[in-house]
């Protein structure tokens, strides 16, 4: 189920919240996961099973590790958890990618399983991985609840797309919480907002992109504009995941880590990646990274470290080479800035925002990029090389169509929005119009967004498919 | 003072009304909208859309586990939402004016009128369509002594798109492609005989009442008099063309003028739709006052139909392959013609044209519209 959908806003979502809060505290777990797999089982039925398996068998190792910590059976039962989760990943996720590779090597014609990629798979066995990996490690208890241990597995708010929540963030608050309506407030805040980045700003940009893909009428301005407004738009769909995740999170109490903070203000391609899906970032850094020695090793380990995080980096995304390529893109970015480029970068604010932009709009040209081929095209055709007219009809016209938009969109990419408000916030008169502005214009949003899902047709968070 | 006192409300209290407003009205709009799609009447059908909305599909295991019930079931909160045309005019209404759009979902508003984009040609649609009117050309007409003709109708975007900006083929390629293609055909060229006035405003089609240099130019290809007088009648019935639901925009009306003369009083119109000869009225008036009163013109677009003019002074026949711009333009053409024979190969298949029409010296006009060319596909 969509959280930008009717069927999410108007039907599940109200019968969620009557039953969240009509339930006494010591129920509300249960709700959570019972709505939870229903959420799920909505678009996945037959996958329903999968993640029951998924949750009884991180219940199950979880104890046992922590029964046999500091014995060979707890490195055993961790070692089965991982290998269950990496292998859930690897049949269900990238066993086609590893069959056509194969045979286009061998020269074999090997039967593709073709397979349709459980949705969210990528997210909850890295929340299962984490939790065994933790339990393992002392850092946290194992959970002897099965439903508490199944809410945070399964939990819908962020089931699907993230932020990929850690056990030991939400231990305390999956047994104890508050809710007030300071938390709800927050939660709607955040939630319309979330909805509004998808519906007014992702989905519209989205058909931009979609017409650069089915257009006979390139230019280097129509590249251009194609590869902007894909990069806002993945940013406007996930972060605006994020923060609907956040937001429903709120409600029910629970606070979720950040997942984004404004990348595209970054002044190095460093600081971008701490700011783009921190959930992600920190999780290979804590379970992948640092495991693997980090930087605290000699530098050959230490350049292996990097392009080995990066690689699964890219992998995570998609099992195709252009995610690899991606990821090792930006490890090689980042050997770079960390070697050579890190301190340079410090002398002009200026120019190091126009190349972090350039290489992280360039980046998602590979990421979208159907293959290889076409991205090296469509950077061909940006750059100039591409034998096509500088600008095209097509280019202009959705230039002109899409300005607003594209306006609103890089506008709403920093933090100016935020620090205006805070401002208004701080003087008398702006706070009392804060008072009655904030609540109208969220309602308001939320009225228009609901009529773009009216007249809408299906849109599809682009995190779905990782 | 009392003013004083609410300037000094302390910012904590603000905060504290602040967001009981912000849960109060979030949850109050969420639960009315709610509450309203569970306990709704469903409607069957849009009016502005002319279309027919989903139902609640059938609930049943294996709909469930196929996952088709959650499909349906998407398509049937849209389809059913509660002030669903109020939310597509706000949907159009924030696309246009808020965020810039030049065009909602393909359409757009340029000198007063409304038009859906057209672009880019789609060639193989066009193939298609031209490879059907080639079969019907060398299964029927080829070898006979019939006279054959081509006349392609610009739509709307020939006069609008290019000069306000808006994307829009290359109507001279697009002609000269399906003339390469149909050169078996003489082509009677209608495009300057027409302007933006020529159409209604919230509608794709044409306007019967000013299409007399169009008729006197085909009348002209095919070498046939067809000069009349025709008192001009309007329509009581305010008409939202197809487009008017379709942008969800409040727009005036058009008006619907038809063209009446004792010939047409004289001609008998049969639809053969149902398989079995119907006799209509060249004006359909109870259609007049339907969902679409453009099929007042002969009664909407049949597979086939016939308009037989007793009162003729030739015995010339003329067939028709048309779509719906022919109904219009048909009822003009019928005072130089004893019989008009109208074909709609989206509604019957060529392969069966055969069985109802024979050729020998008839006139023959392949009569249709740049948007049903090149969105060929519907020819069967």
């Amino acid at each position: 189920m969509l959280f930008s959908s009717i069927p999410f806003l108007f039907y599940f979502l109200p019968i969620v919240f009557i039953l969240y809060f009509a339930v006494p505290k010591k129920l509300k777990n249960l709700v959570l996961l019972v709505t939870s797999l229903v959420f799920y089982g909505w678009g996945e039925p037959v996958y329903l099973f999968l993640m029951l398996a998924a949750i009884t068998l991180g219940y199950v190792l979880g104890l046992l590790i922590e029964k046999h910590r500091g014995t060979p059976l707890a490195k055993l039962y961790l070692t089965l958890s991982v290998a269950v989760s990496v292998g859930m990943l690897g049949y269900f996720k990238y066993a086609d990618f590893f069959i056509s590779n194969f045979n286009a090597v061998t020269g074999l014609s090997v039967g593709l399983l073709n397979i349709a990629l459980p949705i969210g798979i990528s997210f909850y066995t890295f929340q299962i991985l984490s939790y065994t990996i933790d339990v393992y490690r002392g850092d946290v208890a194992a959970q002897r609840n099965p439903i508490t241990l199944g809410a945070y597995i399964a939990m819908f708010p962020q089931l699907i797309a993230g932020p990929i929540v850690r056990y030991r963030d939400v231990e305390v608050q999956l047994r104890e919480r508050t809710h007030s309506i300071e938390k709800a407030a927050y939660g709607a805040r955040r939630f319309i907002i979330g909805l509004s980045k998808k519906l007014l700003i992702a989905n519209v940009l989205g058909e931009l992109c979609d017409a650069y893909g089915r257009s006979d009428d390139l230019s280097v301005l129509f590249s251009w504009l194609y590869a902007i407004a894909f990069a806002l738009q993945v940013y406007f769909d996930f972060s605006g995941y994020s923060d609907m995740a956040i937001g429903l999170g709120s409600i029910f109490g629970l606070k979720f880590m950040e997942n984004f903070n404004y990348p595209y203000i970054s002044a190095s391609i460093t600081e971008f990646w701490r700011r783009w899906h921190i959930s992600l970032g920190s999780w290979f850094r804590d379970y992948v990274y640092i495991p693997l020695g980090g930087n605290r090793v000699p530098k050959i380990c230490w350049l292996r470290n990097i392009f080995v995080v990066w690689m699964l980096t890219g992998f995570w995304h998609g099992a195709a080479w252009n995610f690899v390529i991606w990821g090792l893109y930006f490890a090689v970015m980042l050997l770079i800035e960390k070697l050579w480029l890190l301190e340079h970068l410090k002398k002009s604010k200026i120019l190091s925002h126009i190349y972090v932009l350039f290489f992280v709009i360039v980046s998602f040209v590979i990421f979208n990029a159907s293959s290889m081929s076409d991205a090296f095209l469509c950077i061909r055709n940006m750059l100039g090389f591409g034998g096509i007219p500088f600008a095209s009809a097509e280019g202009i016209y959705y230039l002109r169509s899409y300005a607003v938009v594209l306006v609103a969109g890089i506008v709403g990419a920093t933090p100016l929005a935020v620090r205006a408000t805070e401002k208004l916030r701080q003087s008398r008169g702006g706070a009392v119009f804060l008072t009655i502005a904030e609540p109208v214009v969220l309602a308001a949003l939320l009225l228009v967004g609901t009529a773009y899902l009216v007249d809408g047709s299906f849109n599809p968070f682009l995190y779905f498919r990782f | 003072m009392k003013n004083n006192d609410n300037m000094n409300i302390p910012a904590e209290t603000l905060n504290r009304y602040r967001n009981i407003a912000v849960v109060c009205l979030t949850a109050a709009v969420i639960a009315v909208l709610s509450f309203w799609c569970w306990f709704k009447e469903e409607n069957t059908f849009s009016e502005s859309e002319r279309r027919v909305l989903k139902t609640l599909p059938e609930l049943s295991w294996e709909s469930i586990a196929e996952g088709d019930f959650m499909a349906e079931f998407e398509s049937y909160t849209q389809d059913q939402f509660p002030l669903r045309d109020s939310f597509r005019s706000v949907k159009s209404a924030a696309s246009f004016y808020a965020f810039g759009k030049r065009d909602n979902n393909g359409l757009y508003i340029a000198e007063g009128s409304v038009s859906k984009l057209d672009y880019p040609m789609n060639t193989a649609g066009v193939d298609h369509a031209c490879d059907r009117l080639k079969y019907l050309y060398d299964e029927y007409i080829s070898g006979s002594d019939a006279k054959v003709y081509l006349s392609i109708v610009p739509d709307k975007n020939y006069f609008l798109a290019e000069k306000n900006g808006y994307l829009s083929m290359d109507y001279d390629r697009f002609t000269d492609y399906v003339r390469e293609r149909t050169d078996y055909m003489e082509y009677i060229d209608v495009a300057d005989t027409l302007d933006t006035v020529s159409y209604y405003r919230t509608d794709s089609h044409w306007r019967q009442e000013v299409l007399a240099p169009t008729v006197e130019r085909l009348a002209q290809g095919m070498g046939v008099d067809v000069l009349a007088e025709y008192t001009e009648n309007t329509l009581d019935n305010p008409f939202y063309g197809v487009y008017s639901g379709q942008i969800a925009l409040p727009l005036e009306p058009d008006e619907i003028k038809y063209l009446t003369s004792e010939t047409l009083d004289g001609c008998v119109v049969t639809s053969y739709d149902t398989g079995e000869p119907v006799a209509r009225d060249v004006y359909d008036m109870k259609k007049a006052y339907s969902r679409d009163p453009y099929e007042m013109f002969l009664g909407g677009a049949d597979a086939l139909m016939t308009i037989e003019n007793p009162n003729a002074e030739s015995e010339r026949e003329l067939v028709m392959f048309r779509d719906s711009f022919a109904s219009s333009i048909a009822p003009l053409l019928v005072e130089g013609y004893a019989k008009i024979t109208m074909i709609d190969i989206r509604y019957i298949r060529s392969e069966m044209v055969g069985n109802y029409v024979t050729f020998d010296d008839q006139d023959v006009l392949f009569i249709y519209s740049t948007m049903m060319l090149n969105s060929g596909s519907a020819f069967k």
